[in-house]
């Protein structure tokens, strides 16, 4: 049986590859930042736990948690892998774009 | 454990965000998360930075989280088997969708929600005021438990009275272990302070030493009194208010056992109250209550205000019968004083609230009643107009599978959010107005209006405002749902676009212009009929001429004034240096002026018609003057002579009689020459006849009886002085003169004639005051409705009207069509209206005790203003529907 198609918005692919990217260090704080940094995006701490929320339920974050730290006041952090839905989710919304890009860059690059 | 690890973030911050996030998935990882990026922060930045970006992060992540909470919970109660997404979701995009909508017809929403927020408004500030004055006029604890026993009596207007000192002692004796304790009586007392600054006269009252415990109020400083400072011997004593302590001794903490000089006598301050007691009538000073020999013996004398608590387990019932019982024995001891009266027991604030003041509420309230009325008929027009317009969307929305109850909750939505957004204004206008009330109000009046300064939103006034707010909603939010829910897809879908639907929702929209027209005018009858009756009585007859009088009071303590002469001499020295000030043509003084805020009466006797129970005897207004009082009044003598400097003590006692006294008890001839007697005074020879006054308006004309000041000097005297010019402008001078006959006496209530009359129609002006700006509010909405709905209507025949002129109509005939439909919705509305402004005006004449009068002619006047106006709203949408180009009006359609 074919796994069920997955789409993601824009902040959610955004998400799924800054995951990808920290690796092992992604928790909700790098991935705010790298957020801030890498996409130029300011989004707020609400929003960030919604839309890695709102992945975990569809199936493309998987989560753990880690080592009690005296820094967070005795809680653990919560680190985020993506899934093989996630992978398949940015594959699906690579290939869309590159197929919409394909002969438009020379386009984009006079304008 | 943990171990503090550097700076901690705002921790009441971190424990509300930690109970926002009860339930979320993330939520220790969310705190976790903020914690370290804090410490982080307060590591590169600086604690405070650290700590401001703290709270401002959890502050957001709070609200957003807490909101979802709620919703979800609200959600999940109303449909726990939610299909398509989760409950809290649709109630979301419900909410959102409603915002939306109601953002993109900003006008609307505003003319929705201004309209909303003056109606709900006027009616919380006058819930405002019945609250201060009938439901919580007083604040001290147990408030239900306070009574006030009264005499009864059949003869008295009300049928309630003070009581008389023999009757409370009797009262306090044979009531011992009933079912009321601590019964206390007060006596008014105006107390004459003098000390560092200049003479004061302050308001205070005597009261028995049980008087506090009544009332449970207990000193700040110091105690209150002794049951042995009843005995006149020990009662050179007071309790001061915190007000009075501030004021006059600079919150002295060592005042208690200082002693002051009051009525120029020496008393020691026992103790100050706190600043939430003045009771009664914001009175500042309290001294004990002693009763001389002939007073334990006085029943006539009704001068007593009574105070009692229930005793525990006790009820009104069981204080009611037991006063009742104890009267009757009474009634049967002293047959010649008490047999025909009685004793009753009421609640405090029953007891306190003056006769009148509940009709005038009533009225008020009912008038914000129909003013809210009024506003949301206009909403109700105005949604429907707009429910109209969709009329389309939602039949598509229907016909592609939407539920009709999501449509219709979406509509009570918006209502619902309409009246949120005006409960705030609501209570600013209700604030602002309650605020302009108090600060009208002359402070010398406030004191007897129980509440009146107390006047102001309360947690009872804003509960009741959106009690009222919801019951708003629900009026005009029905209309427009219920058009909603019968809208027919098919019928809606088939029209040519054309908003606005059939005859039956025009005729609802006409109902309530009907209705809007037929509420204001009854509020414009009462209005009017209010100022008719200020102005009838400030510019009618008097008997007297109030203009360039100045008046001036002053209380004559009993220490430095102890007899008649000392009295009659401050007296006369007093008109002497008075009548010699720049300014001044004459100067007198009486015991009460006209219009004055005080009375005497006295019951009289007439010589040869002899009446034996003196409980019978019929009542006068009594006044004591000096010669020149007639003069300085401009008061007529009729018949027979004034008073003369020989009209002296010793020499024959005369009077002179009002022309109503006259003709009532001498009605065949003249009383000239005749004899009269006050109880327990001397045969008084009648010397001259002079005009009646309006002293009271409720009374109108009353019959007088004038005696010379040196026959009976009283304690309590008016001045009144005629001047040249401005009364007010001799003020300074009139105290200078008055300071020189004794420099210890103050004087108060210095003010003109006139004003003194204006203060005596406070209440009314009051009414008038407040009905006015109903009727104003009602006028301007009903106005805006008709012009509203007529430029509707105008606009739903574009079509038809530009056929019309196709066919050979002239501007003229398409106005006048307009016209004349306006017209017939006036026509209607009047005509109910002037039912409704029958009936209102019965029930005033009833409630306000006749001050008022319906006068058919005013009410047809305004009827016919209110037409005249409503037709000249209507011009303008019969102008446009007259300017109407045929081809455009065609094509568009």
């Amino acid at each position: 049986m074919k796994a069920k198609d997955v789409y993601v918005g824009e902040l959610e692919q955004q998400i799924l590859l800054i995951v990808l990217r920290l690796g092992d260090d992604a928790y909700a704080n790098p991935i705010g930042e790298m957020l801030t940094l890498t996409a130029r995006r300011r989004v707020g701490r609400g929003a960030l736990y919604t839309a890695l929320e709102r992945l975990e339920a569809k199936g493309c974050l998987r989560s753990t948690m880690g080592e009690p730290l005296p820094e967070r006041g005795g809680r653990a952090r919560r680190y985020f892998t993506v899934t093989a839905a996630g992978m398949r989710a940015l594959r699906d919304s690579r290939r869309v774009l590159l197929g919409l890009w394909d002969g438009l860059e020379s386009k984009l690059e006079t304008s | 454990m943990t171990p503090r690890l550097g700076p901690e973030p705002p921790c009441v911050i971190e424990r509300f965000l930690d109970r926002a996030l009860a339930g979320a998935i993330y939520r220790d990882d969310i705190i976790g998360d903020l914690r370290e990026a804090f410490l982080d922060l307060a590591v590169r930045r600086g604690e405070t930075v650290a700590r401001l970006w703290y709270a401002a992060h959890a502050t957001r992540l709070t609200l957003r989280y807490g909101l979802r909470i709620t919703l979800c919970a609200r959600a999940a109660h109303y449909s726990p088997q939610a299909r398509g997404g989760t409950a809290m979701d649709r109630v979301l995009m419900d909410v959102r969708y409603a915002l939306r909508s109601l953002a993109k017809r900003r006008g609307m929403t505003v003319a929705v929600v201004v309209t909303l927020a003056l109606g709900i408004g006027a009616n919380a500030a006058v819930f405002g005021v019945v609250d201060a004055m009938l439901l919580h006029p007083f604040t001290m604890p147990d408030v239900d438990r306070i009574v006030m026993p009264m005499t009864t009596s059949p003869r008295w207007s009300g049928h309630r009275e003070t009581v008389s000192p023999a009757d409370f002692l009797d009262w306090r004796r044979q009531w011992a272990g009933g079912a009321v304790e601590h019964l206390a009586a007060t006596e008014w007392w105006d107390a004459n302070l003098v000390g560092r600054d200049e003479p004061e006269r302050v308001l205070g009252f005597h009261v028995s030493p049980d008087f506090f415990a009544a009332l449970d109020g207990r000193a700040a400083l110091g105690r209150t009194f002794l049951a042995e400072e009843e005995v006149a011997a020990n009662a050179r004593r007071v309790v001061i208010s915190d007000g009075l302590w501030r004021r006059r001794f600079g919150a002295d903490p060592a005042i208690v056992g200082q002693p002051v000089l009051i009525d120029g006598l020496q008393s020691i301050v026992v103790g100050v109250m706190p600043p939430t007691f003045t009771f009664p009538q914001l009175a500042e000073i309290w001294a004990p209550l002693s009763f001389d020999e002939k007073a334990t013996r006085n029943r006539t004398g009704h001068y007593l205000t009574v105070f009692g608590r229930l005793a525990n387990g006790r009820t009104l019932d069981d204080a009611r019968a037991q006063l009742k019982t104890i009267a009757q024995r009474l009634a049967a001891d002293h047959p010649d004083t008490n047999a025909q009266l009685g004793a009753e027991v009421m609640t405090l604030s029953r007891g306190m609230a003056d006769v009148g003041v509940p009709a005038v509420l009533g009225l008020w309230q009912a008038a914000g009643i129909f003013v809210l009325l009024i506003a949301c008929a206009n909403i109700a027009n105005l949604l429907l107009a707009r429910a109209a317009e969709r009329d389309r969307e939602i039949a598509i929305r229907l016909a592609l599978g939407s539920s009709r109850g999501r449509i219709i909750r979406e509509s009570l939505l918006e209502s619902a959010i309409l009246v949120a957004a005006s409960i705030p204004l609501a209570l600013a206008i209700a604030s602002a107005s309650l605020r302009l009330m108090h600060a009208m109000m002359p402070a010398r009046i406030v004191r007897y209006i129980a509440g009146w300064d107390r006047l102001g939103l309360d947690a009872w006034t804003v509960g009741g405002t959106i009690a009222c707010a919801a019951v708003a909603a629900l009026i005009f939010g029905a209309l427009p749902a219920m058009h909603m829910a019968r809208g027919i897809v098919a019928d809606a879908l088939k029209s040519d676009g054309r908003t606005g639907g059939g005859p039956g929702r025009q005729r609802v929209r006409r109902a309530l212009v009907v209705a809007e027209i037929a509420l204001a005018l009854p509020l414009l009858v009462a209005a009017m009929l209010s100022i008719s009756t200020i102005r009838s009585y400030l510019i009618s007859w008097q008997g007297y001429d109030p203009n360039n009088v100045l008046t001036l009071r002053a209380v004559l303590p009993e220490s430095r004034y102890p007899d008649d002469d000392s009295r009659e001499r401050f007296a006369q020295l007093a008109v002497e240096q008075l009548s010699v000030v720049a300014g001044v043509r004459q100067a007198s003084v009486g015991n009460v002026i006209p219009a004055a805020d005080s009375n005497s009466r006295r019951s009289i006797e007439i010589a040869g018609k002899p009446i034996a129970d003196v409980s019978k005897w019929p009542r006068v207004d009594y006044r004591v003057i000096s010669t020149q009082y007639f003069e300085v009044l401009r008061l007529p003598l009729l018949s027979g002579r004034t008073f003369t400097t020989a009209d002296r003590k010793g020499a024959e006692p005369v009077a002179i009689v009002s022309e109503s006294l006259a003709r009532k008890y001498w009605p065949s001839g003249s009383p000239i020459g005749e004899r009269l007697r006050i109880e327990d005074g001397p045969w008084m020879r009648v010397v001259g006849i002079c005009g009646d006054v309006v002293h009271d308006w409720f009374d109108g004309r009353v019959a007088t009886l004038y005696r010379p000041l040196p026959q009976a000097p009283a304690d309590s005297l008016f001045f009144a002085v005629r001047t040249a010019g401005d009364p007010m402008a001799a003020v300074a001078d009139a105290r200078a003169a008055l300071a020189h006959v004794d420099a210890t006496q103050p004087l108060f209530d210095i003010m003109s004639m006139r004003q003194v009359l204006s203060d005596r129609t406070i209440s009314l002006q009051y009414i008038a005051a407040v009905m006015a700006a109903f009727a104003g509010l009602a006028l301007l909405l009903a106005v805006l409705g008709l012009y509203a709905v007529m430029t509707y209507l105008v606009t739903q025949r574009v079509r038809e009207i530009g056929v019309r002129i196709a066919l050979g109509a002239t501007g003229r005939d398409v106005a006048r069509l307009t016209l004349t439909q306006a017209a017939r919705l006036t026509a209607v509305g009047l005509a109910i209206g002037l039912l409704l402004a029958i009936a209102l005006g019965r029930g005033m004449e009833a409630g306000l005790l006749g001050i008022v009068s319906t006068d058919l002619r005013v009410t047809a006047a305004l009827a016919i203003a209110l037409g005249v106006t409503a037709l000249a709203a209507s011009y303008l949408p019969a102008r446009r529907a007259a300017s109407i180009d045929p081809m455009t009006a065609l094509r568009t359609e």
